[in-house]
Protein backbone atom coordinates (compact mmCIF):
# COMPACT_ATOMS: atom_id res chain seq x y z
CA UNK A 1 0.00 0.00 0.00
CA UNK A 2 1.25 3.37 -0.99
CA UNK A 3 1.29 5.85 2.12
CA UNK A 4 1.00 9.27 1.82
CA UNK A 5 1.98 12.56 4.03
CA UNK A 6 -1.20 12.90 6.58
CA UNK A 7 -2.50 15.72 8.28
CA UNK A 8 -0.58 14.47 11.44
CA UNK A 9 2.36 12.22 12.73
CA UNK A 10 0.43 10.35 14.90
CA UNK A 11 -2.58 9.53 12.05
CA UNK A 12 0.42 8.48 9.71
CA UNK A 13 2.65 6.18 12.19
CA UNK A 14 -1.04 4.73 13.34
CA UNK A 15 -1.80 4.25 9.16
CA UNK A 16 1.45 2.58 8.67
CA UNK A 17 1.40 0.29 11.45
CA UNK A 18 -2.01 -1.45 10.71
CA UNK A 19 -0.88 -2.07 7.37
CA UNK A 20 2.46 -3.27 8.95
CA UNK A 21 3.33 -6.84 7.22
CA UNK A 22 5.92 -9.16 6.98
CA UNK A 23 8.53 -8.02 4.22
CA UNK A 24 11.06 -10.11 2.44
CA UNK A 25 14.65 -9.14 3.15
CA UNK A 26 16.57 -7.53 0.45
CA UNK A 27 20.02 -8.69 0.10
CA UNK A 28 22.89 -8.00 -1.94
CA UNK A 29 23.81 -11.85 -2.45
CA UNK A 30 20.30 -11.49 -4.44
CA UNK A 31 21.35 -8.60 -6.84
CA UNK A 32 24.96 -10.42 -7.00
CA UNK A 33 22.69 -13.57 -8.32
CA UNK A 34 20.32 -11.67 -10.29
CA UNK A 35 22.84 -10.02 -12.54
CA UNK A 36 25.18 -13.06 -12.71
CA UNK A 37 22.03 -14.75 -14.34
CA UNK A 38 21.59 -11.85 -16.41
CA UNK A 39 24.99 -11.97 -17.28
CA UNK A 40 25.05 -15.80 -18.49
CA UNK A 41 21.45 -15.01 -19.85
CA UNK A 42 23.80 -12.30 -22.09
CA UNK A 43 26.53 -14.72 -22.97
CA UNK A 44 23.89 -17.67 -24.17
CA UNK A 45 22.28 -15.17 -26.44
CA UNK A 46 25.49 -14.10 -27.51
CA UNK A 47 26.49 -17.68 -28.23
CA UNK A 48 23.39 -18.59 -30.31
CA UNK A 49 23.87 -15.36 -32.45
CA UNK A 50 27.21 -15.29 -32.89
CA UNK A 51 29.16 -19.84 -31.79
CA UNK A 52 31.04 -19.79 -29.24
CA UNK A 53 34.77 -18.91 -30.24
CA UNK A 54 36.29 -22.37 -30.01
CA UNK A 55 39.89 -20.85 -30.33
CA UNK A 56 39.51 -20.32 -26.84
CA UNK A 57 39.65 -23.98 -26.09
CA UNK A 58 42.63 -24.92 -28.83
CA UNK A 59 45.03 -22.46 -27.62
CA UNK A 60 44.47 -19.82 -31.12
CA UNK A 61 43.71 -16.83 -28.43
CA UNK A 62 46.28 -13.87 -27.98
CA UNK A 63 47.44 -12.88 -24.76
CA UNK A 64 45.34 -9.99 -25.50
CA UNK A 65 42.27 -11.62 -25.37
CA UNK A 66 42.72 -13.18 -22.16
CA UNK A 67 44.64 -9.74 -20.28
CA UNK A 68 41.56 -8.00 -21.39
CA UNK A 69 39.05 -10.43 -20.20
CA UNK A 70 40.23 -10.78 -17.39
CA UNK A 71 40.23 -7.46 -16.41
CA UNK A 72 36.93 -7.15 -18.10
CA UNK A 73 35.59 -10.38 -15.55
CA UNK A 74 37.52 -8.46 -12.66
CA UNK A 75 35.52 -4.69 -13.21
CA UNK A 76 32.38 -6.75 -13.60
CA UNK A 77 33.24 -8.48 -10.52
CA UNK A 78 34.37 -5.26 -8.50
CA UNK A 79 31.59 -3.39 -9.59
CA UNK A 80 28.66 -6.00 -8.92
CA UNK A 81 30.12 -6.12 -5.31
CA UNK A 82 29.90 -2.14 -5.11
CA UNK A 83 26.39 -2.28 -6.67
CA UNK A 84 24.82 -4.72 -4.82
CA UNK A 85 25.96 -2.91 -1.64
CA UNK A 86 24.92 0.52 -2.30
CA UNK A 87 21.65 -0.91 -2.73
CA UNK A 88 21.17 -0.43 0.64
CA UNK A 89 20.98 2.73 2.41
CA UNK A 90 24.50 2.90 4.53
CA UNK A 91 26.65 5.82 5.66
CA UNK A 92 30.28 6.30 5.51
CA UNK A 93 33.37 5.45 3.73
CA UNK A 94 32.42 3.34 0.50
CA UNK A 95 35.22 1.56 -1.49
CA UNK A 96 36.53 2.67 -4.65
CA UNK A 97 37.31 -0.53 -6.03
CA UNK A 98 35.56 -0.68 -9.29
CA UNK A 99 37.28 2.67 -10.09
CA UNK A 100 40.59 1.51 -9.67
CA UNK A 101 39.56 -1.70 -12.08
CA UNK A 102 38.09 0.86 -15.06
CA UNK A 103 41.66 2.37 -15.09
CA UNK A 104 43.29 -0.75 -14.83
CA UNK A 105 41.05 -1.87 -17.88
CA UNK A 106 41.47 1.50 -19.67
CA UNK A 107 45.64 1.03 -19.68
CA UNK A 108 44.29 -2.09 -22.71
CA UNK A 109 43.01 0.74 -25.25
CA UNK A 110 46.02 2.97 -23.64
CA UNK A 111 48.74 0.78 -24.34
CA UNK A 112 47.24 -0.57 -27.39
CA UNK A 113 47.09 3.30 -28.48
CA UNK A 114 50.86 4.08 -27.61
CA UNK A 115 51.87 1.02 -28.80
CA UNK A 116 50.85 1.59 -32.73
CA UNK A 117 51.94 5.14 -32.17
CA UNK A 118 55.45 3.93 -31.49
CA UNK A 119 55.75 2.07 -34.12
CA UNK A 120 54.49 4.80 -36.45
CA UNK A 121 57.01 6.81 -35.33
CA UNK A 122 59.78 4.74 -35.43
CA UNK A 123 61.08 3.81 -39.60
CA UNK A 124 62.44 0.20 -37.97
CA UNK A 125 58.83 -0.56 -36.75
CA UNK A 126 56.50 1.51 -39.42
CA UNK A 127 55.97 -1.56 -41.17
CA UNK A 128 54.05 -3.06 -37.86
CA UNK A 129 51.59 0.05 -37.38
CA UNK A 130 50.81 -0.10 -41.20
CA UNK A 131 49.45 -3.79 -40.57
CA UNK A 132 47.69 -2.76 -38.12
CA UNK A 133 46.11 -0.30 -39.58
CA UNK A 134 45.72 -2.01 -42.93
CA UNK A 135 43.99 -4.94 -40.69
CA UNK A 136 40.20 -5.10 -41.20
CA UNK A 137 40.35 -6.06 -37.59
CA UNK A 138 41.26 -2.79 -36.42
CA UNK A 139 38.32 -1.34 -37.51
CA UNK A 140 35.41 -4.05 -37.45
CA UNK A 141 33.53 -1.88 -34.83
CA UNK A 142 30.72 -4.00 -34.67
CA UNK A 143 32.12 -5.85 -31.78
CA UNK A 144 31.89 -2.40 -29.81
CA UNK A 145 27.69 -2.63 -30.34
CA UNK A 146 27.53 -5.79 -29.99
CA UNK A 147 29.15 -5.82 -26.56
CA UNK A 148 26.91 -2.77 -25.46
CA UNK A 149 23.93 -4.40 -26.70
CA UNK A 150 24.58 -7.71 -24.17
CA UNK A 151 25.18 -4.94 -21.78
CA UNK A 152 21.56 -4.12 -21.90
CA UNK A 153 20.44 -7.23 -20.38
CA UNK A 154 22.81 -6.97 -17.31
CA UNK A 155 22.05 -3.07 -16.87
CA UNK A 156 18.07 -4.33 -17.01
CA UNK A 157 18.84 -6.65 -13.86
CA UNK A 158 21.13 -4.29 -11.97
CA UNK A 159 18.23 -1.45 -12.51
CA UNK A 160 15.75 -3.76 -11.14
CA UNK A 161 17.51 -4.42 -8.01
CA UNK A 162 18.44 -0.99 -7.33
CA UNK A 163 15.08 -0.33 -7.62
CA UNK A 164 13.74 -2.91 -5.17
CA UNK A 165 16.34 -1.55 -2.87
CA UNK A 166 17.27 1.84 -1.43
CA UNK A 167 20.32 3.52 -2.92
CA UNK A 168 21.65 6.93 -1.11
CA UNK A 169 24.28 7.76 -3.61
CA UNK A 170 22.22 7.63 -7.10
CA UNK A 171 25.11 8.70 -8.98
CA UNK A 172 27.60 6.29 -7.85
CA UNK A 173 24.87 3.55 -8.21
CA UNK A 174 24.26 5.16 -11.58
CA UNK A 175 28.35 4.93 -12.65
CA UNK A 176 28.37 1.13 -11.13
CA UNK A 177 25.54 -0.38 -13.22
CA UNK A 178 27.23 1.38 -16.13
CA UNK A 179 30.50 -0.24 -15.36
CA UNK A 180 28.51 -3.72 -14.72
CA UNK A 181 26.50 -3.63 -17.39
CA UNK A 182 29.57 -2.34 -19.92
CA UNK A 183 31.98 -4.98 -18.65
CA UNK A 184 29.76 -8.10 -18.26
CA UNK A 185 28.34 -7.54 -21.41
CA UNK A 186 31.57 -6.88 -23.44
CA UNK A 187 32.56 -10.07 -21.64
CA UNK A 188 28.91 -12.04 -22.55
CA UNK A 189 30.00 -10.77 -26.57
CA UNK A 190 33.99 -11.30 -26.09
CA UNK A 191 33.42 -14.92 -25.82
CA UNK A 192 32.27 -15.31 -29.53
CA UNK A 193 34.78 -13.01 -31.30
CA UNK A 194 37.60 -14.66 -33.31
CA UNK A 195 39.45 -11.18 -34.10
CA UNK A 196 42.05 -11.51 -31.15
CA UNK A 197 44.78 -8.45 -32.06
CA UNK A 198 45.84 -6.14 -30.10
CA UNK A 199 44.26 -3.45 -31.59
CA UNK A 200 40.95 -4.91 -32.23
CA UNK A 201 40.43 -6.49 -28.40
CA UNK A 202 41.75 -3.27 -26.61
CA UNK A 203 39.66 -0.99 -28.20
CA UNK A 204 36.08 -2.59 -29.84
CA UNK A 205 36.31 -5.30 -26.59
CA UNK A 206 36.36 -2.69 -23.92
CA UNK A 207 34.59 0.12 -25.94
CA UNK A 208 31.24 -0.81 -24.46
CA UNK A 209 32.38 0.14 -20.78
CA UNK A 210 32.69 3.29 -21.70
CA UNK A 211 29.37 3.49 -23.34
CA UNK A 212 27.67 2.01 -20.42
CA UNK A 213 29.40 3.93 -18.08
CA UNK A 214 28.34 7.26 -19.52
CA UNK A 215 25.31 5.99 -20.03
CA UNK A 216 24.60 4.14 -16.75
CA UNK A 217 25.53 7.82 -14.96
CA UNK A 218 23.10 9.89 -17.22
CA UNK A 219 20.04 7.71 -16.98
CA UNK A 220 20.44 4.86 -14.15
CA UNK A 221 19.54 7.79 -11.51
CA UNK A 222 16.73 8.93 -12.84
CA UNK A 223 15.51 5.35 -13.01
CA UNK A 224 16.12 4.34 -9.62
CA UNK A 225 15.19 8.01 -7.36
CA UNK A 226 13.00 6.87 -5.05
CA UNK B 1 13.96 9.65 25.73
CA UNK B 2 15.13 8.70 22.63
CA UNK B 3 15.03 4.29 21.97
CA UNK B 4 19.05 3.23 22.09
CA UNK B 5 20.71 0.99 19.17
CA UNK B 6 19.63 -2.66 20.80
CA UNK B 7 16.08 -1.73 21.11
CA UNK B 8 15.63 -0.24 17.58
CA UNK B 9 16.92 -3.44 16.31
CA UNK B 10 15.03 -5.58 18.50
CA UNK B 11 11.61 -3.19 17.43
CA UNK B 12 12.90 -3.26 13.56
CA UNK B 13 13.06 -7.12 13.81
CA UNK B 14 9.71 -7.39 15.05
CA UNK B 15 8.61 -5.05 12.50
CA UNK B 16 10.31 -6.72 9.20
CA UNK B 17 8.40 -9.30 10.73
CA UNK B 18 5.23 -8.05 10.35
CA UNK B 19 4.03 -7.16 14.68
CA UNK B 20 1.87 -4.49 14.02
CA UNK B 21 2.58 -3.33 17.82
CA UNK B 22 6.00 -3.42 17.75
CA UNK B 23 5.64 -1.13 14.12
CA UNK B 24 3.76 1.06 16.06
CA UNK B 25 6.55 1.86 18.93
CA UNK B 26 8.99 1.56 16.21
CA UNK B 27 7.45 4.21 14.01
CA UNK B 28 6.92 6.75 16.60
CA UNK B 29 10.45 5.95 17.92
CA UNK B 30 11.86 6.22 14.74
CA UNK B 31 9.82 9.69 14.48
CA UNK B 32 11.03 11.36 17.83
CA UNK B 33 15.38 10.25 16.91
CA UNK B 34 14.06 12.28 13.52
CA UNK B 35 13.05 14.82 14.90
CA UNK B 36 16.23 15.47 16.87
CA UNK B 37 18.39 14.61 14.06
CA UNK B 38 16.47 17.37 11.61
CA UNK B 39 16.48 20.22 14.36
CA UNK B 40 19.91 21.33 13.62
CA UNK B 41 19.34 20.83 10.06
CA UNK B 42 16.49 22.48 8.72
CA UNK B 43 13.81 25.25 10.00
CA UNK B 44 12.03 24.34 12.09
CA UNK B 45 8.68 24.49 10.76
CA UNK B 46 9.90 22.49 7.78
CA UNK B 47 10.77 19.16 10.53
CA UNK B 48 7.39 18.12 10.83
CA UNK B 49 6.90 17.97 7.15
CA UNK B 50 10.56 15.99 6.66
CA UNK B 51 9.78 13.76 9.70
CA UNK B 52 6.64 12.11 7.76
CA UNK B 53 8.31 12.13 4.27
CA UNK B 54 11.66 10.25 6.11
CA UNK B 55 8.79 7.80 7.59
CA UNK B 56 7.19 7.43 4.82
CA UNK B 57 10.34 5.97 3.54
CA UNK B 58 11.41 4.15 6.66
CA UNK B 59 8.43 2.36 5.93
CA UNK B 60 8.33 2.04 2.07
CA UNK B 61 12.05 1.09 2.16
CA UNK B 62 12.16 -1.53 5.91
CA UNK B 63 13.19 -4.19 4.16
CA UNK B 64 16.38 -3.14 3.21
CA UNK B 65 17.57 -3.46 6.59
CA UNK B 66 19.79 -6.17 7.46
CA UNK B 67 19.25 -7.02 10.76
CA UNK B 68 23.30 -7.92 11.04
CA UNK B 69 24.13 -4.46 10.79
CA UNK B 70 23.34 -1.55 13.49
CA UNK B 71 20.01 0.35 12.68
CA UNK B 72 20.81 4.23 13.70
CA UNK B 73 23.17 4.19 10.46
CA UNK B 74 21.17 2.36 8.57
CA UNK B 75 18.19 5.43 9.49
CA UNK B 76 20.50 8.09 9.51
CA UNK B 77 21.29 7.39 5.74
CA UNK B 78 17.85 7.75 4.84
CA UNK B 79 17.36 10.03 6.79
CA UNK B 80 20.40 12.21 5.39
CA UNK B 81 18.73 11.09 1.41
CA UNK B 82 15.68 12.46 2.18
CA UNK B 83 17.34 15.45 3.52
CA UNK B 84 19.76 16.36 0.85
CA UNK B 85 16.53 15.79 -1.58
CA UNK B 86 14.37 18.17 0.61
CA UNK B 87 17.09 20.77 0.33
CA UNK B 88 17.19 20.54 -3.26
CA UNK B 89 13.59 20.79 -3.49
CA UNK B 90 13.75 24.31 -1.11
CA UNK B 91 16.51 25.91 -2.78
CA UNK B 92 14.88 25.46 -6.04
CA UNK B 93 11.62 26.48 -5.31
CA UNK B 94 10.73 27.80 -1.69
CA UNK B 95 13.86 29.03 -0.60
CA UNK B 96 12.82 32.08 0.78
CA UNK B 97 10.81 30.40 3.43
CA UNK B 98 14.40 30.30 5.01
CA UNK B 99 13.63 33.56 6.07
CA UNK B 100 9.71 33.08 6.99
CA UNK B 101 8.73 34.90 10.10
CA UNK B 102 6.75 31.71 11.45
CA UNK B 103 10.16 30.06 11.84
CA UNK B 104 10.97 32.77 14.54
CA UNK B 105 7.31 31.98 16.46
CA UNK B 106 9.00 28.50 17.49
CA UNK B 107 13.00 28.87 18.42
CA UNK B 108 14.97 31.59 17.54
CA UNK B 109 18.05 29.25 18.19
CA UNK B 110 16.57 27.19 15.37
CA UNK B 111 16.23 29.44 12.53
CA UNK B 112 19.60 30.44 13.61
CA UNK B 113 21.66 27.03 13.92
CA UNK B 114 19.34 26.44 10.36
CA UNK B 115 21.29 29.45 8.73
CA UNK B 116 24.64 28.73 9.84
CA UNK B 117 24.19 25.53 8.58
CA UNK B 118 23.98 27.16 5.55
CA UNK B 119 26.62 29.76 5.65
CA UNK B 120 28.90 26.81 6.75
CA UNK B 121 28.31 25.26 3.47
CA UNK B 122 27.82 27.84 1.22
CA UNK B 123 31.34 28.92 2.46
CA UNK B 124 32.51 25.93 0.58
CA UNK B 125 32.02 26.94 -2.29
CA UNK B 126 33.93 29.39 -4.60
CA UNK B 127 32.58 32.96 -4.09
CA UNK B 128 30.78 33.64 -6.67
CA UNK B 129 28.77 30.90 -6.92
CA UNK B 130 28.05 31.45 -3.42
CA UNK B 131 26.94 35.05 -3.64
CA UNK B 132 24.28 34.24 -6.38
CA UNK B 133 22.86 31.58 -4.83
CA UNK B 134 22.71 33.46 -1.69
CA UNK B 135 21.41 36.52 -3.57
CA UNK B 136 18.68 34.73 -5.86
CA UNK B 137 17.80 31.91 -4.15
CA UNK B 138 17.96 32.79 -0.52
CA UNK B 139 17.10 36.29 -0.41
CA UNK B 140 15.15 36.12 -3.52
CA UNK B 141 16.56 38.68 -6.05
CA UNK B 142 15.81 38.20 -10.24
CA UNK B 143 18.54 36.69 -12.35
CA UNK B 144 18.69 39.98 -14.13
CA UNK B 145 19.43 41.51 -10.22
CA UNK B 146 21.96 39.48 -9.25
CA UNK B 147 23.61 39.93 -12.91
CA UNK B 148 23.66 43.33 -12.20
CA UNK B 149 25.00 43.46 -9.04
CA UNK B 150 27.81 41.08 -9.57
CA UNK B 151 28.47 42.40 -12.98
CA UNK B 152 28.04 38.86 -14.09
CA UNK B 153 26.42 38.02 -17.29
CA UNK B 154 22.54 36.15 -16.77
CA UNK B 155 23.51 33.27 -18.20
CA UNK B 156 26.93 33.15 -16.08
CA UNK B 157 24.46 33.52 -12.90
CA UNK B 158 22.51 30.64 -13.89
CA UNK B 159 25.35 28.48 -14.66
CA UNK B 160 26.69 29.53 -11.27
CA UNK B 161 23.52 28.70 -9.37
CA UNK B 162 23.36 25.60 -11.72
CA UNK B 163 26.89 24.51 -10.31
CA UNK B 164 27.23 25.41 -7.20
CA UNK B 165 23.78 24.04 -6.51
CA UNK B 166 24.80 20.58 -7.59
CA UNK B 167 28.01 21.24 -5.15
CA UNK B 168 25.82 21.83 -2.50
CA UNK B 169 23.75 18.96 -2.95
CA UNK B 170 27.60 16.64 -3.09
CA UNK B 171 28.44 18.63 0.08
CA UNK B 172 25.36 17.60 2.48
CA UNK B 173 25.81 14.08 1.12
CA UNK B 174 29.32 14.07 2.09
CA UNK B 175 28.34 14.99 5.65
CA UNK B 176 28.71 12.23 8.06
Amino acid sequence: MTMEKQQSREALIAAMAADMAPVQRVKPSQGAALIAFAAVVASVCCIAIFEFWTGQITGDASPFFWITNGLLLLLGASSVSGLVSSALPRVGSRGNAPFWSAGMLALAPISAFITVLSWGLNNEHAHHAANVMNDPATWYWECGVYGSMAGAIVALAAVLFLRRGAPVSLERAGWLTGLAAGSLGALAYNITCPLDTLAHVAFWHTVPVLFWAVAGRLAVPHLIRW
Amino acid sequence: MVADEPTFARLMVAAQDGDKAAGNVLLTEVGVWLERYFRRRVPPHQIDDLVQEVLIAFYTKRATWDPSRPFLPWLAAIARYRWVDHLRKVYKHDAKELMDDDAVEDSEEEVVMARVSLDRLLSGLPEKQARVIEMVKITGLSIREAAEKTGQSESLVKVNIHRGLKKLATMVEEVE
